[in-house]
């Protein structure tokens, strides 16, 4: 199986551990494979902790923390000769790695795919993190890398300050998903994607911010016109997956990060097809009609309110 | 029990005897120096002692000091050499250079076809492209050696490989044409050469091996000490190890031993952890060092290489537009780190390569030294290759030492000139003739494996300043004479490691290592100094002779 890599940038004390924690409680069945600079800073609760091996901490719930040490490349090799392999790994970035080399090493593995790059931006620090003497530059890469910007610290900032900063990421990057986050918490779905046990967020459930569309398709789809279709909404979109059929067979379509994939699909396909994307995504009407040639879809969408936040930690 | 060596002449670098004839050892310690006139006063005082004349005809210096390089070393002789020179094994025997690419694809042919299982990946590893006119090696060379099994040859500077076309194949090396660490031919295939982690983290993942696991075995470590000894090293370092638990049994079991011929300095690795657990990890394993293996120091490593565009630089940054290069710990935690450890009395080693970083290194044990007073820490920045004059009277004044990449000189100085910082700043590059000017601590290294571990050819390097195109880096100000030069390779780097009391001259109560030399260096002269042939070394009054050292 091909693991999805996640990588989590952003500057030291932006909130990646934060987010860590609650991507690892939230697994659901997932088993995730965290890479991290510090076990301590974690914070892990002993008594979630199931067995300790050098540089791994295996989690009751099934997911894995390794710790990076001084060379990714060495703990990246390592878990993927394991067996069995993660079923995800998500990879904090030091505060001053260029996450594009990063996202660089899934170029020469036909067993990762590069799921995304999700940049936490800390909403009271980006004017001092943007004329940081030293790092100015490392920050702007870690931007200009991400194909997802999260804004940290938001519960912390005026709603001006953060309207402020997200007026001057969208100027910068202007086809870049910008979400908000709160008390480090996101939505994992977006964040690591729709697998087979979570086939549906349902409707109500995605942030704000955020548009979601999907549909139960039992007719064909061409994978190509799948591919084509959804490079003509790459703008608008963040997440994509569908698990449909055409004449080549059953197949799974993953769209993140710029980057679709697909692969055949070894089960009866359950006809599922959502993307989640910017809320300048075409209207429903144009998305069926775009990426569904022939049938309607069976069920419409509708817009998203807001998920109340809840604080977590694993 | 004691003994007197007697040789034909002994360079001390002890300036109140710079020269002597003969010295007396007892309990692996120095008794005393001097000539043949001074043994019967000796005998009177010590009790008779039996004459060594084995060395009579040989050059003694103090035992070569390496304050900069890696165990690692030693993990690569486990694999097969393919480099331009003749290289002695650390068995002693030696492995002839290979001349062209034709010759590396026809040994490592030989190699597969004796091996019982040639499934088995083939790793070879200190081939340089730079004397092969700019013919770079591609799959097609590798393919005619294997295509049953992955072949992966490592270049000298370890930040390039290439591979065949069968690693590529099970890699699935995917289309990107924005990866400039994937080589690409005309067609835009990949060629086989890889630069950088990727090329590593590809070998690793076809290979299921840890290349870069330096964690030691015995046999790495016994590799890494013999290498060293045929170079006239009695003392090198390990810079830097995360040490863990499970490491530190096998290097204790391992250099306690009477046959492995070296001391061995590891520093922490202190980066990745926090500063707490480390300075409490450092003092426990000081607590179990002996007179061969120490945890003195910690270790950072602040950004990345030049030559690798990973180097933090000052303005105007690099010669040819790269963007600037990547910290490796940012400023903030660096600062923190070196508080903490500081404040804990624990010495420090900074990597900074560019300028910028530098300046970051010395802001921060300057805070910390405002905090903390502490008038002999030796607190030293490790390559610094860029430093210019000011931030050598910086380090001046704050105390702080330079260990500087002299071999860069000759490995990198054509492409520094021309690529990434052009002439005038090339002309700088590892000022040792500037930081003695100017009063910086000194040593000199090789950053082993990445460059050829020899001090005499360190030494070569800063005294001549030459590149491998044979253009000449600065000049005289920049250049050590050969006896500053030779102090850098033995008392500037024991002072680095604190270790001037015990080790870097040759007098009365040191430690009796050795390096024994074929020629004198301060009579063959600047240009010849990497051309000595090594004899031997002598480590704690003990003989280590080299296999093909007497020629």
């Amino acid at each position: 199986m091909v693991v999805p890599i996640t990588i989590i940038a952003g500057f030291l004390g932006t909130g990646k551990t934060s987010l860590l924690n609650h991507l690892l409680a939230h697994a659901d069945g997932r088993r995730l494979t965290a890479l991290v600079n510090d076990f301590g800073a974690l914070n892990i609760d002993s008594e979630l902790i199931a067995a300790q091996n050098g540089n791994q901490i295996s989690l009751a719930n099934g997911c894995v923390c390794c710790s990076i040490g001084d060379d990714l490349t060495l703990a990246l090799a390592q878990v993927m000769n394991q067996s069995p392999r993660p079923e995800h790994i998500l990879i904090e970035a030091s505060g001053v790695a260029d996450p594009a080399r990063i996202a660089a090493f899934t170029q020469v593995d036909r067993d990762l795919r590069l799921d995304g790059i999700v940049t936490l931006v800390d909403a009271l620090a980006h004017q001092h993190h943007a004329n940081d003497q030293h790092l100015a530059d490392n920050y702007r890469r870690q931007i200009e890398a991400g194909d997802f910007l999260l804004l940290s610290k938001t519960d912390l900032a005026s709603p001006a300050q953060t309207q402020s900063v997200r007026q001057q990421l969208a100027a910068q990057k202007p086809t870049t998903p910008i979400a908000i986050s709160e008390h480090g918490v996101f939505d994992e779905r977006v964040l690591l994607g729709l697998n087979e046990t979570h086939p549906l967020p349902p409707q109500a459930e995605i942030e704000h911010d955020l548009r979601q569309w999907s549909a139960h398709m039992s007719a064909p789809v061409p994978r190509q016109h799948l591919l084509d279709s959804l490079r003509t909404l790459a703008p608008h979109l963040l997440r994509a997956k569908a698990v449909l059929h055409d004449d080549e067979g059953a197949y799974v379509l993953h769209y993140a990060g710029g980057q679709s994939s697909v692969a055949a699909f070894d089960a009866p396909p359950s006809g599922h097809f959502v993307l989640i994307g910017k809320p300048d995504m075409p209207d429903d009407a144009s998305l069926a009609r775009l990426l569904m040639p022939t049938p309607m879809p069976t069920s419409m969408p509708k817009s998203m309110p807001r998920r109340p936040q809840t604080k977590s930690s694993p | 029990m004691s003994h007197i060596f007697a040789a034909k002449s002994i360079i001390t670098m002890n300036p109140s005897q710079a020269r002597a004839t003969h010295m007396a050892v007892r309990d692996g310690h120095i008794l005393a120096v001097g000539d043949a006139s001074h043994i019967a006063q000796w005998q009177q005082a010590w009790g008779d002692m039996p004459i060594d004349e084995s060395l009579s005809d040989k050059i003694l210096m103090p035992g070569f000091v390496e304050g900069h390089t890696h165990m690692m070393e030693g993990l690569f002789w486990n694999y097969d050499y393919v480099g331009y020179y003749d290289r002695e094994g650390p068995d002693g025997n030696v492995i002839a250079g290979l001349k062209s690419i034709d010759d590396v694809v026809a040994r490592l042919s030989q190699i597969n076809q004796q091996r019982d299982d040639q499934t088995q990946p083939l790793i070879a590893w200190g081939f340089d492209p730079i004397f092969f006119d700019g013919r770079r090696m591609n799959t097609a060379d590798l393919d005619k050696v294997s295509t049953e099994c992955p072949v992966i040859v490592l270049h000298a500077s370890l930040h390039i490989l290439n591979t065949n076309s069968l690693v590529i194949e099970q890699a699935g090396v995917k289309d990107g044409d924005n990866n400039e660490a994937v080589r690409r031919d005309e067609n835009g295939r990949p060629s086989g050469e890889f630069l950088g982690q990727l090329g590593m983290y590809m070998a690793m993942r076809t290979t299921g091996l840890d290349l870069l696991g330096a964690a030691g075995s015995a046999q790495t470590l016994i590799n890494f000490a013999n290498v060293a000894r045929q170079t006239g090293v009695t003392t090198a370092t390990d810079l830097a190890n995360p040490v863990p638990v499970e490491a530190v049994q096998t290097m204790l079991d391992t250099i306690s031993q009477d046959s492995f011929p070296m001391r061995l300095v590891v520093a922490f690795q202190g980066g990745g952890a926090d500063p707490q657990d480390g300075i409490a990890r450092i003092k426990d394993l000081q607590s179990q060092q002996t007179d061969k293996l120490r945890f003195s120091l910690v270790k950072f490593v602040a950004d990345g290489s030049i030559q690798g565009f990973s180097a933090r630089l000052k303005f105007p940054g690099y010669f040819n537009g790269a963007d600037n290069g990547l910290w490796y710990i940012e400023p903030d935690r660096l600062k923190a780190l070196i508080m903490a450890y500081h404040a804990a009395g624990i010495q420090i080693h900074i990597h900074t390569n560019g300028d910028e970083c530098t300046d970051v290194a010395l802001d921060a044990i300057e805070a910390a030294l405002r905090e903390n007073p502490w008038p002999d820490h030796r607190h030293t920045l490790q390559h610094c290759q860029m430093a210019n004059r000011a931030q050598f009277k910086r380090m001046a004044k704050l105390g702080v030492g330079v260990n500087l990449f002299s071999n860069h000189l000759y490995y990198w100085g054509d492409a520094h000139i021309s690529i990434t910082m052009g002439p005038e700043r090339a002309a700088r590059l590892d000022d040792a003739g500037g930081a003695l000017a100017e009063n910086v601590p000194l040593a000199i290294h090789s950053d082993a494996p990445v460059t050829a571990l020899a001090p005499l050819f360190t030494a070569w390097c800063a005294v001549n300043r030459v590149s491998s195109k044979g253009v000449t880096l600065g000049g005289e100000t920049e250049k050590l004479t050969v006896e500053q030069a030779l102090y850098a390779i033995t008392m500037g780097a024991a002072y680095s490691l604190r270790m001037d009391h015990e080790i870097g001259s040759l007098e009365v109560g040191k430690r009796a290592d050795v390096a024994i030399l074929e020629e004198d260096p301060l009579q063959v002269g600047g240009a010849h100094l990497k051309d000595i042939a090594v004899y031997g070394t002598i480590l704690g009054g003990k003989v280590h002779v080299n296999k093909r050292g007497a020629k």
